[in-house]
């Protein structure tokens, strides 16, 4: 039996779902805030996943960090060096897709050359009618940064485990490689 | 040079039960302690007795930055640092690096690695030179 632990950076632009998406996770879908509130800090939230088919399991530390242009200096501070990444956007708000790139770097800065398990996340799939950004184009995007593509709907609670859970098996099996390589070194 | 005598480890922030802390102390450099995510780690050495100490050896893998602190009371707290020492990264073999002390006295001896060149590094053997 193993625990890990993972620092998990939610990035994006302000008003695109991050805190929501946090909380829905957090509460197991039972917690939804109507109520918009800008984040302006970083709000810490910590999860078990227990990865399936084992006695593993992944502690997340959730870092929601405010999306607003403004305050993002001041938060980068805390981001330390992150060992997972969310990047969210809004499926209704193409500008919020084409600045993916913009934190793709910012984050990238903050990795000291590591690489990073990462998921993209199209959020508030519940707004159909008003949908700028397609599904072929956002996982196309993905791909071509290494990340995984989701669609949630923190509203709808609609698929919001997948992600998370993506993640931690990532993470996991990151340390089951690695511990392998490291059991295969020859001393000196 | 003898594998720290009557040293064990009260400490460990990280615990794979396949590869626990007791693993730096057994004298066997196949075994290691693994960290299990993010930074700082550490673990913390308890002697015997207040021991004077020339250098320390650490063998071990994808360590960047290692701090060391001691303390000479006989509850771990208390701490001042001792030496700061950025390691140089190896590739498909351990990294073994010889820590001048310059003779400290501590009863205890704490290692924290504060950046990794991976998101998990591992820690074979720490031997102790009086």
């Amino acid at each position: 039996m193993v625990k890990l632990r993972a620092r998990c950076l939610f990035v994006g632009d302000a008003a695109v779902g991050k805190s929501s998406l946090c909380h829905t996770f957090y509460s197991d879908g039972s917690l939804f805030q109507k109520n918009y509130s800008l984040t302006t800090g970083v709000e810490l939230l910590m999860k078990c996943i227990n990865i399936p088919e084992t006695n593993d399991s992944v502690e997340l530390y959730i870092l929601d960090s405010a999306g607003k242009e403004t305050l993002v200096e001041s938060c980068e501070k805390m981001w330390g060096q992150p060992s997972l990444l969310c990047l969210v956007f809004d499926l209704t708000n193409e500008k919020s897709f084409a600045n993916c790139s913009y934190w793709m770097e910012r984050v990238h800065g903050h990795c000291k050359g590591l690489q990073i398990p990462g998921v993209l996340l199209g959020n508030k799939s519940d707004l159909s009618a008003r949908r700028e950004v397609q599904s072929s184009v956002a996982k196309e995007w993905a791909q071509s940064h290494g990340l995984e593509y989701h669609e949630t709907s923190a509203k709808e609670r609609d698929n919001c485990d997948a992600p998370l859970l993506s993640l931690a098996q990532a993470f996991h099996s990151l340390y089951q490689e690695r511990r392998e390589a490291i059991q295969n070194l020859s001393p000196d | 040079m003898i594998d720290s005598p009557g040293a064990q480890i009260v400490l460990a922030s990280s615990s794979d039960e396949n590869h626990p802390p007791g693993n730096i102390t057994d004298g066997n450099i196949k075994t290691f302690w693994m960290t299990t995510g993010m930074f700082p780690q550490e673990f913390i050495f308890r002697f015997a007795e207040t021991t004077n100490i020339s250098a320390v050896t650490v063998d071990s893998y994808n360590v960047k930055h290692l701090k060391i602190e001691k303390n000479t009371s006989p509850s771990a707290a208390q701490f001042e640092p001792v030496v700061e020492k950025e390691l140089e990264r190896t590739e498909g073999h351990l990294q073994s690096n010889i820590i001048s002390l310059n003779g400290s006295s501590a009863t205890h001896l704490r290692f924290i690695i504060t950046e990794g060149y991976d998101h998990f590094i591992a820690v074979h053997r720490v031997s102790v030179k009086n």
